[in-house]
């Protein structure tokens, strides 16, 4: 396999980070163009849209490719969103005297909250490995109990925290790992900047989905999905399913931890234990569900229907849980693989399927 | 090279009381054929089971080139180089009929996550290697033509032929057939014995075969080892095995006459025609 010479390593090398390259030019253009065009409101709720995006597709890495059923997404959100918050806000504390927002754009705040955010991810991953190589040992149900167990134990170790240090001064005074139990308890983790924009949240969906894409059509995606379809068979072809398994799993927390931080630091929004609590958690697979359990396509486009639609019908919104449920059961009578299955939307138009590659 | 490619020696298994595979023994030269029989629940499949590491024997060794195998995960089995075909088809019903080949040359890749996530010109060359792969092996079986579609869709026969293809993208050096034939027609168990006798040179591999069907075993192997009730009770060529009064006592019961035997005989060859 030698490489070959001139334009055609170029080019490949060009096709390799020409989807990125769109996506950053597309969330500059949301960034600059559209959102200060369309308000602040459709703004905040492009911003949501984008952070469910994230949620649904990596939840579908294990849930939808692998076969696998977690319940317990909030929690590695929450995992990603307190470490980023706690990073940005006491290092902007120790850094500038104060949590307000550093900096405009790129500025010197917005690199720290890129580094949080990379941080929570970090974080969010390596609990996905400590929840992942224990249960995911073993075959069937274990996971969905383990993941539940999770996110109700993280919410109520949360609940306990102390209160956020509220001046510098404090926050000097105090020993850094001790910094970590003051993230507000009950009432929330309330003072962190605001640094998401419609930028970071481009990018990020951009990143989610081209990882997302490139697994499916490549031979660590199909392990996956082979997993799903048979982990007996799977197994029987020399793929070591505990190991792909815990890989998913660990994909899929780290990009709920990037999630969180972005939720974190979103205007309008408090961290807090209760909105990262199972009901979130139930969101998410909701989205999946809908979208197709293996549908990148289908868990996106279903993450923004169910964003947008609780706006929509604004006055129902108590009735929410009663409306998905019912949305719910539509779907598993009438199509049960979800809304577009295992497929892309792109393979609508298509009359048959070219194996899950291009 | 010389001893043999596959050892097992002396495996045996019990399910609480009852001896499952006892002492069971088996060695297997390259290229080799080698049919595995008995009547229902005699074992064979556990035997295979054992082989292919979904059971730990309780005593015993299995060795490949050497290597011991047992007390590896199935996983690590497979890369090994043996490779297994299931009773009870289990394919990857969802996934096309090529990716379900595809999904079986993963052995081959040796790039990374990252390397896949970036699109590296190895992943590349990777996958595009695994997809000549898979074609050539899919073309062999004659299923070229559905390699678009679910697996779930194709015909029975199909579908058995696709396990094999799917087995033989592992690149086993010992390839383990359980019952390839089961369920098929006449004319279709003649395509598939004529397609398992040109392995074993194709692909410079050993074959191991349970199967039901004594037209298709006798035709085909140079010996057979006969199970019943967990033990073995005759290893031969083809020709001495069909004599063996134990062997059609274990298929017919206890009384069965010598015409039963010219019976047994003239069935096969039947089944054959």
């Amino acid at each position: 396999m030698e490489a070959r010479p001139g334009p055609s390593a170029a080019v490949t090398a060009l096709r390799g980070v020409l989807p990125f390259l769109v996506g950053a030019f597309a969330s500059l253009l949301l960034h600059f163009v559209v959102a200060p065009a369309s308000g602040p409101f459709a703004t905040k709720l492009v911003m949501d849209a984008g952070i469910n995006v994230i949620l649904a597709v990596s939840l579908n890495l294990v849930n939808g490719f692998t076969g696998q059923f977690s319940i317990g997404h909030a929690g590695f959100m929450a995992v990603g969103g307190y470490t980023a918050g706690l990073v940005t806000y006491y290092g902007s504390m120790l850094l500038w005297g104060s949590p307000a927002a550093h900096g405009g754009f790129l500025g010197g705040g917005e690199l720290l909250f890129l580094a949080a955010c990379l941080a929570g991810a970090a974080v969010a991953a390596l609990a996905g490995l400590l929840v992942g190589l224990p249960s995911l040992r073993l075959r069937g149900d274990y996971l969905a109990i383990v993941t539940l167990g999770f996110g109700e134990i993280l919410r109520v170790l949360l609940q306990r925290t102390g209160d956020v240090l509220p001046t510098a001064a404090e926050v000097r005074r105090t020993p850094l790992p001790e910094l970590a139990t003051h993230v507000g308890g009950a009432l929330g983790f309330t003072g962190i900047p605001f640094y998401t924009s419609p930028f970071w949240v481009g990018i990020f969906v951009t990143v989610m989905l081209v990882v997302a894409y490139r697994l499916k059509s490549g031979s660590h995606g199909r392990s996956f999905l082979a997993i799903r379809e048979d982990e007996v068979a799977a197994e029987a072809m020399g793929i070591p399913t505990t190991r792909v398994k815990v890989t998913a799993f660990v994909l899929s927390a780290l990009f709920a931890g990037l999630a969180g931080g972005l939720f974190a630091h979103l205007v309008g929004t408090t961290l807090n234990p209760r909105e990262l609590g199972f009901q979130k958690s139930f969101d998410v697979v909701i989205m999946v569900v809908l979208g197709g359990m293996g549908s990148i396509s289908g868990a996106a486009i279903a993450a923004v229907i169910l964003t947008l639609l609780p706006e929509l019908l604004r006055s129902f919104s108590e009735y929410r849980m009663i409306l998905y449920a019912a949305l719910l059961v539509v779907v598993m009578i009438v199509r049960p693989q979800g809304l577009l299955g295992l497929g892309e939307i792109w393979d609508v138009w298509r009359p048959r399927r070219k194996g899950t590659g291009r | 090279m010389s001893g043999p490619l596959l050892s097992v020696e002396s495996i045996s298994l019990a399910f609480g009381g009852l001896k499952a595979v006892n002492a069971f023994s088996l060695s297997l030269g390259r290229r080799q054929l080698w049919g595995l029989i008995g009547p229902n629940g005699a074992g064979k499949t556990t035997a295979f089971n054992l082989l292919t590491g979904v059971y730990r024997p309780d005593s015993g060794t299995v060795s490949l080139e050497g290597r011991r195998l047992n007390g590896l995960p199935p996983h690590e089995i497979t890369a090994a180089g043996l490779a297994r075909t299931f009773q009870n088809i289990r394919l990857f019903p969802d996934l096309s009929v090529l990716d379900n080949v595809r999904v079986a040359c993963h052995l081959d890749a040796r790039h990374g996550l990252l390397a896949a996530l970036l699109r590296t010109p190895r992943h590349l060359a990777e996958e595009k290697a695994m997809e000549e792969r898979s074609r050539a092996l899919l073309s062999l079986f004659g299923l070229e033509e559905r390699a678009d579609d679910d697996a779930r869709n194709l015909p029975y026969g199909d579908q058995r032929r696709l396990e094999m293809a799917r087995a033989l993208a592992t690149a086993p050096k010992v390839l383990l057939l359980d019952e390839p034939a089961a369920g098929m027609n006449p004319r279709e168990k003649d395509e598939l014995t004529d397609l398992i006798r040109g392995l074993p040179a194709r692909f410079d591999i050993a074959v191991l075969l349970i199967e039901h069907d004594m037209g298709v075993v006798m035709d085909l192997v140079e010996g057979i080892t006969v199970l019943d009730h967990g033990e073995t009770i005759a290893v031969g060529a083809p020709a001495a095995i069909r004599r063996d009064p134990k062997v059609i006592e274990a298929y017919l019961g206890t009384g069965a006459v010598d015409e039963a035997v010219d019976e047994a005989v003239d069935e096969a060859v039947e089944g054959r025609a």
